[in-house]
C-alpha cells in the first residue's frame, strides 16, 4: 500500500466518522437525557438532504445557504415532536425500560411516516446535486473539494458542542442532566425547557449531515437508516452521553469501515458496522472508554 | 357455566372447520387472503408468547421467518413436506436458542435493537454466502406442493401456536415470564431462573415463526434474502401484536385480521399511503392504548361522553 492510498483512505474514513460524529451527538443527547431510543434519527438526515436539494434546485444557490434556516427548520419540527409526542410518552412511562421501548416503537412509526411522506413528495432514488466536486490537490494527494468542506464543517460543529458543553453554564446544565436526571430538577436546572430544546437541537444536528451529504451522494428515501444504525453503534462504541468518547468511537468506526470495505468489498460495508454494532454491545455494552 | 364453555367449544370448533374447508370454495381470491390472515395471526400470537408477557421487544422475528424459508429452499428438494416445515421452525429454534443465550442478558431498547441488528446480519450474512458459494441471490423453486397443502400447512402451525400460547400461559414457565416482565430481580428473588424461563419462551416462538417463513416459502417460488428476511415483517407482527393488546390471545389474533384485510385492500392500490397510516396508527397505539384495543376500557368512554352530554 502506497502512502497516497493510505492518505486517501484516511480523509475518506475521517469524512464518513465526521458525519456519524454529527448524527450521533444529536442520538446522544436525546437517548442520555430523554431515554428516546429515536430508530428514525436517520430519517431527519434525509429530511434535510431533500429539502436542501429541492431549495438548490429551484434557486440554483449555493447548499450552503440553505443549511443554517433548514436547520431552523428541523429544530422547531423537533420541538413540535417534544410537544406532541415524546413529552406525553415520559409522563405515562412507568420506568426508563418502558421509555425506550416506546419511544423505539413511535420511532418506527416516524420512519414510515417520514420515509413514504418523502416517497410520495419526491418519488424513489434520484441523484444529489453535486456542489463543489472540483478536485483540490495537496502535493501529490488530490480530494474532492466538497469533501474538504464537509471534513471542515463536522470537524468545526463536533468541536463546538464540545466546548459548549465544557465551557458554558448551559452545557454544564447539559452534563448535569446526563449524569444525574433527578439531581440536576433538584438543583433548578429547567428541565423542562432543556428537554424539548436538546431534542430539536438533535434534529438539527441531523438535518446539518443531511444537507452536507446531498452535496456528495445520491438521495433515495431510505437513506437515512444506515445513519441510524452507525450512530447507535457510535454511542454504544463511546459510551451513553460521553460526548467526547462518541466523537472518538464515530472517527475510528469511519476508519474501520473505509479500510475494512477496501480490504474486502464495498458490498460488506453493512455486514462491518452490524458485525460491530453486535461485537460492541456484547463485549462492552458500556461503551470502549468506561474506566 | 359449562353452557357457556360448551358454546365457546362448539364456536371454537366450527372456526376450524371452516377454515380448513376454506379450500373447498375454490377461490384463489379468499384463498390467498385467508392465508395471509392465518400466516399473520401465527405471527402475532408467536410473538406475543414471549414479548407479551416479558415486555422484552423481539425484533428478530424477520430473522426466524427467512431463515425458515431458506431451510425450505435449500431442502424442498432432498426431503418430505413435513420435515422441510419443522426443520424450518428447528433451524429458528437453533438460531433463537444461540443468540438468545447471549442477547436475553441485554434489556429493554438494546435488545430491540441487537435483535434487529442480528436480523440484518444473518439476512447479509446469506446474502453473501449464496453470492459467493452458490453464485446467486435468489433460488427458484420447483415441484412446489399445491396451494392447498400450503393452505392448511400454515392453518395447522398457526392453531398450534394458539393452542402453545394457552398451554404456555398457563405452564409454570409462563407464570414465570410474567414475574419477568412485571419485575425481573423479584421474579429471579422468588425462585425464577430468569434465563431459563426467557430462553425457553423466546425459542418456543421462534420455532413458529420459522416453521411460518418455512411453509410459506413456496407460495413465492422464487426467494431471495430482501423478500424473506424483510424487516417489514417483524414492525407488521408487533404492529398487530402492540395495537391488538399482547398481554391476551385475543389482541394478536385481532390485530392481525384487522391489519392483513387493511393492507390486502389499500397496500397495492396506495401503497405508501398505507405505510404512512400505519406510521400514525403506531404512534397512537403506544400513546393511548398501552394495553391494545382489546385492554381498552370501552365501557368508560361510552359513559364518559353519555355524562357529559346535558
Amino acid at each position: 500500500m502506497t502512502v497516497y492510498l493510505f492518505i486517501d483512505l484516511v480523509v475518506a474514513g475521517l469524512v464518513t466518522g465526521g458525519i456519524y460524529a454529527v448524527v450521533a451527538l444529536g442520538l446522544n443527547l436525546q437517548y442520555g437525557l430523554m431515554r428516546i431510543m429515536n430508530i428514525a434519527h436517520g430519517e431527519f438526515l434525509m429530511l434535510g438532504a431533500y429539502l436542501t436539494y429541492t431549495l438548490v434546485r429551484a434557486t440554483g444557490w449555493s447548499p450552503l445557504w440553505f443549511i443554517p434556516p433548514m436547520m431552523i427548520a428541523l429544530f422547531l419540527l423537533g420541538l413540535a415532536l417534544h410537544f406532541l409526542i415524546f413529552r406525553r410518552l415520559a409522563a405515562t412511562s412507568l420506568d426508563q425500560e418502558a421509555m425506550e421501548a416506546r419511544s423505539l416503537i413511535v420511532g418506527f412509526g416516524l420512519m414510515f411516516i417520514a420515509q413514504n411522506l418523502a416517497q410520495l413528495i419526491w418519488g424513489g432514488g434520484m441523484s444529489g446535486e453535486p456542489y463543489l466536486d472540483e478536485p483540490i490537490h495537496f502535493g501529490e494527494v488530490t480530494v474532492a473539494a466538497n469533501r474538504v468542506l464537509v471534513l471542515v464543517v463536522v470537524a468545526a460543529v463536533s468541536s463546538a458542542m464540545v466546548l459548549v458543553l465544557k465551557r458554558t453554564l448551559l452545557g454544564k446544565a447539559v452534563r448535569g442532566m446526563l449524569q444525574a436526571p433527578l439531581g440536576a430538577m433538584l438543583v433548578g436546572i429547567d428541565t423542562r425547557r432543556l428537554h424539548p430544546a436538546c431534542f430539536g437541537l438533535g434534529l438539527a444536528l441531523a438535518g446539518l449531515a443531511g444537507g452536507l451529504l446531498s452535496m456528495v451522494y445520491e438521495l433515495t428515501p431510505a437513506m437515512g437508516e444506515p445513519y441510524t444504525i452507525s450512530a447507535l453503534i457510535v454511542i454504544t462504541l463511546g459510551g451513553l452521553g460521553n460526548i467526547p468518547g462518541a466523537i472518538a468511537g464515530a472517527i475510528l468506526l469511519g476508519l474501520a469501515e473505509t479500510f475494512g470495505m477496501y480490504y474486502t468489498s464495498p458490498s460488506m460495508k453493512i455486514l462491518i458496522s452490524y458485525g460491530v454494532l453486535v461485537l460492541v454491545l456484547l463485549l462492552r455494552p458500556k461503551g470502549l472508554f468506561t474506566k | 357455566m359449562t353452557k357457556t364453555r360448551f358454546l365457546a367449544g362448539l364456536t371454537i370448533l366450527l372456526t376450524v372447520a371452516a377454515l380448513a374447508a376454506l379450500p373447498a370454495l375454490d377461490s384463489p381470491f379468499v384463498q390467498s387472503l385467508a392465508l395471509t390472515c392465518l400466516m399473520f395471526a401465527g405471527l402475532a400470537v408467536s410473538w406475543s408468547m414471549f414479548s407479551g408477557p416479558t415486555r422484552y421487544l423481539s425484533l428478530a422475528t424477520s430473522a426466524f421467518f427467512g431463515l425458515g424459508a431458506y431451510c425450505t429452499a435449500w431442502g424442498l428438494t432432498h426431503l418430505p413436506w413435513p420435515v422441510v416445515v419443522a426443520a424450518g421452525g428447528g433451524a429458528a429454534l437453533l438460531f433463537a436458542f444461540v443468540i438468545g443465550l447471549v442477547v436475553l442478558r441485554l434489556r429493554g431498547a438494546y435488545f430491540a435493537v441487537i435483535t434487529y441488528g442480528l436480523g440484518e446480519l444473518v439476512k447479509h450474512t446469506i446474502t453473501h454466502f449464496e453470492k459467493t458459494y452458490s453464485g446467486t441471490v435468489g433460488r427458484v423453486m420447483t415441484e412446489t406442493p399445491s396451494s392447498e397443502v400450503v393452505y392448511w400447512s400454515v392453518l395447522i402451525i398457526t392453531l398450534l401456536a394458539v393452542a402453545t400460547y394457552l398451554g404456555f400461559g398457563r405452564s409454570r414457565y409462563g407464570q414465570a415470564l410474567r414475574g419477568i416482565g412485571m419485575d425481573e430481580e423479584r421474579a429471579a428473588t422468588l425462585g425464577v431462573n430468569p434465563m431459563r424461563a426467557k430462553l425457553l419462551g423466546f425459542c418456543l416462538s421462534a420455532w413458529f415463526a420459522g416453521a411460518l417463513g418455512a411453509a410459506m416459502a413456496v407460495r413465492w417460488t422464487y426467494i431471495d434474502p430482501n423478500t424473506v428476511f424483510n424487516p417489514f415483517i417483524v414492525f407488521q407482527t408487533v404492529l398487530m401484536s402492540m395495537v391488538g393488546g399482547p398481554q391476551s390471545l385475543g389482541g394478536p389474533l385481532l390485530g392481525a385480521l384487522v391489519f392483513s384485510l387493511l393492507s390486502e385492500f389499500l397496500r397495492l392500490s396506495l401503497p405508501y399511503l398505507y405505510m404512512i397510516l400505519l406510521g400514525v396508527l403506531l404512534i397512537v397505539s403506544v400513546l393511548f392504548l398501552p394495553d391494545g384495543l382489546v385492554g381498552f376500557d370501552w365501557r368508560k368512554l361510552l359513559r364518559r361522553k353519555s355524562a357529559s352530554r346535558p
